[in-house]
């Protein structure tokens, strides 16, 4: 497949959100754009002229749609807030909003789930435009008819929009459709009982780097924060979590239901889960690690337990052990399975009883048969290894003498227990050194 | 379901002891802009009110102290809350005009401050010889280079020293050998002579101690510091700990100049003036404590006033506001922060600007300005969607409406004798 040299902001929105049009590229719909922001505040009528009240607020409706239909209107009768079903809606352009039957609901509105109100809940709060990799606020959104519904099509994140609304009387409420954004490149956060979910929305998302989507999540406030954490895959959202600073990762977490940030949690690599852990408060930690499995739970426990400064405290636990009759083809079968780790440079040897016999290298195993048992590879360079509770100081001065890159640790009875990589030790050194106010001024 | 269980989650018990160590890392936003609320303006304001009406209006203080505790609790919360500058909440709570109508206001009375910041800084260095156009464009560039050169911790770092200045005040007081007894007379009995120039002082004391670029810098600080839920116990400490400070130094400027000029019946009308004024009567010493106290107070303030500004620009316009951003990834919040300072160096330095009626505008937009930002930090505060479980509760619903009501007459009154001196 050719893909289309890219030209413009909106060529990479159409590329990320995997569209070859978008709506708003529609004369029809270009034409017919209604400025929301321009919509609160005017008269509502019926078909024959006559005042109904004064619109306060529109409700759209989340679903798997891209464009959420709107579901009715909150206007202001009298000193109720009452709700109109969107079908009773005859006409809606920016100057007039006309409805077919003068039936009004007598009942206050009350917030559904599912639902978001576009005056309250939108504009004006921070959405995330996932072109530009950048949270911004909605200066305006724009309803347009689209497949027999009246749709939110298009949002405005330009200051001069934002400017436009102050100016009086219907300059204010004028249209201004060449800064608007398709609804689909920009992920609303703003929501009432729920996410806005929208696949679209969500499929651009997933496509963004875990830095990149970090980054989007340390500029949100707290409320969107956890909605877009919400919104994503939790193996991405995993790995963004991965790429927060400290501080502000402790803020999201505390955020989050306990359930959730365990499932994030447990699918970081292990070391990192362990580190994250070790800073919470006691109680934040159990109420994450409680909703775990026991096994991932037992794991991380006696991670979090070993100081930053021991090797137990900075190891990864992945493993891949294999026993020494075990033949080269079932280890490059395990290194294949699990290539997504970092650690799948190579396998480690134990005898029958768990012990450490080796570490072998994937050069080692793919330039031998696949039917070749294991034990037959077996030979030096033999693997540094060291125990759980070395310090970190004579763990680099292990790095230093072997010039490996990486080190085997075991257990008091010499059995395999985790990595350390070069890596492990880099984030270790780091976080040792983070103290960007040490120096002096 | 969810709703549920993160009541649950906070509702567990966070640790009970405060532990030195974690006070001093969430310290900042409370020290930092209460302190900064005690600049030249407000120096000037303390001195003439100790020189003109010895011990008797120092209450006054005091309730301007209780409404700075109690707002700018409010603020640190809504910005830890929320993590929103108020700009940007009111923006999204009470609609386009009304932020872009505050962040314009705001923005005008924060050049108008800045100015008087710097005719602080020009003003004390008089003091020591130095001409204003060293000592404006030094002070310029060296709260700018601070803030675009140095990450957020740093930044912090620099206000607190600088901060550490205002002992000297305390130190002067001291000095003057006040009357502790009238002192404490006047702290505890609310007096005032019912004339035009009291209740003009006693209004300016409340309305240069809770400023309205304070209120809105410490809920952007308090967002940019990353502070979090849990971190509010000990953010109330440092709230109250700034606040008093604030109080306290104040305090001992009124009774520095109740002890020695009122008592010789002499007036003045800048800080300056004050701190020369003190030379014969309680020594060099205390002079030079005076204008060193001025320095570091201005000083402190024109750090804070354009990085306020610059906060509220960017909350408006929803782009990116952070000391850790690089001037590229913040170019908005940067070039705020620049055009405020130069802007306000300019008007200082220039021969023959209206100095005094810059002044006096910017004190009635401040006045005039605060109303609405109580306002809307109240109307906030009792927003359930923005503030969940942080509501504020009926209690503290009618201590924030006395104290707006009380701004409101105060504000009044001072409009009233601005417009007919």
């Amino acid at each position: 497949m050719k893909t289309p040299p890219v030209t413009g902001i909106n060529t990479v929105a159409k590329r990320l959100v995997g569209r070859r049009d978008s709506v708003l590229e529609r004369k029809t719909i270009r034409e017919s754009l209604v400025s929301v922001a321009g919509l609160i505040n005017r008269p509502v009528k019926d078909n024959d002229g006559k005042l109904i009240g004064k619109l306060v607020d529109i409700v759209v409706r989340h679903g798997e749609e891209t464009y959420p239909p709107v579901s009715g209107l909150i206007v202001k009768v009298g000193q109720r807030r009452s709700f109109i079903d969107g079908a009773r809606i005859s006409k809606l352009t920016h100057n007039e909003i006309l409805l077919s039957s003068t039936k009004i609901n007598l009942q206050d509105y009350e917030r559904r789930s599912g639902e978001s109100l576009l005056d309250a809940d939108v504009l004006d709060h921070q959405i995330v435009d996932v072109n530009g990799l950048r949270v911004v606020r909605s200066s305006d959104l724009y309803l347009a008819p689209l497949d027999k519904e009246i749709r939110v099509v298009g949002v405005d994140i330009s200051f001069r929009s934002f400017i436009r609304r102050i100016l009086p009387g219907s300059f204010g409420r004028r249209a201004t459709p060449e800064h608007v954004v398709d609804w689909a490149t920009v992920a609303s956060l703003a929501d009432g009982t729920g996410v806005v979910r929208s696949n679209v929305s969500r499929a651009a998302l997933s496509q963004l780097r875990p830095a990149d989507l970090a980054d989007l999540i340390e500029d949100l406030s707290g409320r969107e924060q956890g909605a877009l954490v919400e919104l994503l895959d939790p193996d991405l959202a995993a790995d963004a979590l991965e790429e927060m600073q400290d501080e502000e990762l402790q803020g999201l977490l505390r955020g989050l239901p306990a359930e959730r940030a365990a499932e994030l949690i447990a699918r970081m690599e292990p070391d990192e889960s362990a580190e994250i852990l070790r800073d919470l408060t006691e109680d934040h930690r159990e109420s994450i690690l409680g909703e775990m499995e026991t096994k991932v739970s037992t794991t991380l426990r006696k991670l979090v337990s070993f100081d930053e400064t021991l090797a137990g405290g900075i190891m990864t636990t992945h493993l891949l052990i294999t026993h020494e009759a075990d033949t080269v083809g079932s280890a490059l079968k395990l290194l294949v399975e699990n290539r997504d780790r970092d650690i799948s440079d190579g396998v480690v040897v134990v005898d029958a009883k768990g012990k450490l016999i080796d570490h072998i290298q994937i050069v080692e195993l793919v330039a031998a048969k696949s039917t070749t048992p294991l034990s037959e590879l077996i030979g030096p360079p033999y693997p540094t290894a060291i125990r759980e509770d070395t310090h970190l100081d004579k763990v680099i001065e292990e790095f230093n003498n072997n010039r490996g890159s990486s080190i085997v640790v075991v257990d008091e009875k010499n059995k395999p227990v985790g990595r350390i990589l070069a890596d492990d030790l880099v984030d270790a050194l780091s976080s040792d050194g983070e103290n960007p106010g040490s120096g002096g001024f | 379901m969810e709703q549920v269980k993160e009541k649950k989650k906070i509702a567990a018990p966070s640790p009970k002891k405060i532990r030195l160590a974690a006070l001093l890392a969430v310290m900042g936003p409370g020290l930092i802009a209460g302190l900064s609320d005690d600049d030249p303006a407000g120096i000037t304001t303390y001195s003439v009110l100790g020189a003109k009406y010895g011990y008797q209006l120092l209450w006054t203080l005091v309730a301007s102290t209780i409404a700075l505790i109690v707002f700018q609790d409010l603020g640190a919360r809504i910005g830890v809350v929320t993590r929103q500058g108020m700009i940007g909440l009111v923006r999204q709570k009470y609609g386009a005009r009304s932020g872009t109508l505050s962040a314009t206001a705001l923005i005008i009375a924060n050049i108008g401050t800045m100015t008087a910041e710097f005719a602080g800084i020009a003003a004390a260095g008089q003091l020591f010889g130095f001409s204003k156009y060293v000592t404006v464009p030094i002070a310029g560039f060296l709260v700018s280079f601070l803030v675009l050169r140095g990450s957020f911790a740093r930044v912090e770092k620099v206000f607190f020293l600088v901060s550490g200045v205002f002992l000297a005040y305390i130190i002067a007081g001291f000095l003057a050998h006040p009357d502790w007894g009238q002192a404490f007379k006047g702290v505890i009995t609310p007096t005032m002579p019912f004339t035009h120039d009291a209740v003009y002082i006693a209004t300016a004391t409340l309305g240069t101690t809770l400023a309205p670029w304070g209120l809105a810098f410490i809920q952007s600080y308090a967002v940019d510091k990353r502070l979090t839920r849990d971190d509010l116990k000990l953010l109330r400490v440092d709230v109250w700990t700034g606040s008093l400070l604030t109080g306290i130094i104040g305090f001992f400027v009124i009774v520095t100049c109740a002890a020695t000029l009122n008592k010789q019946g002499i007036t003045i009308d800048d800080a300056s003036k004050a701190a020369q004024a003190l030379k014969p009567l309680a020594g060099t010493l205390a002079k030079d404590l005076f204008a060193i106290g001025l320095i570091g107070a201005a000083l402190l303030a024109a750090s804070i006033l354009p990085l306020s500004t610059a906060y509220s620009v960017s909350d408006l316009t929803g782009r990116p506001a952070a000391l850790d951003d690089s001037p590229k990834e913040a170019p908005l919040f940067y070039a705020t922060f620049g055009a405020i300072t130069t802007l306000s160096a300019i008007l200082i330095l220039i021969p023959g600007a209206p100095l005094i009626t810059i002044l006096v505008i910017t004190q009635i937009l401040n006045a005039v300005l605060l109303l609405p930002l109580l306002i809307y930090m109240f109307g906030i505060s009792r927003d359930k969607r923005l503030m969940g479980e942080f509501v504020a509760t009926k209690t503290m619903r009618n201590i924030y409406a006395v104290i707006i009501a009380i701004v409101a007459i105060a504000i009044g009154c001072m409009l009233w004798f601005t417009v007919f001196p």
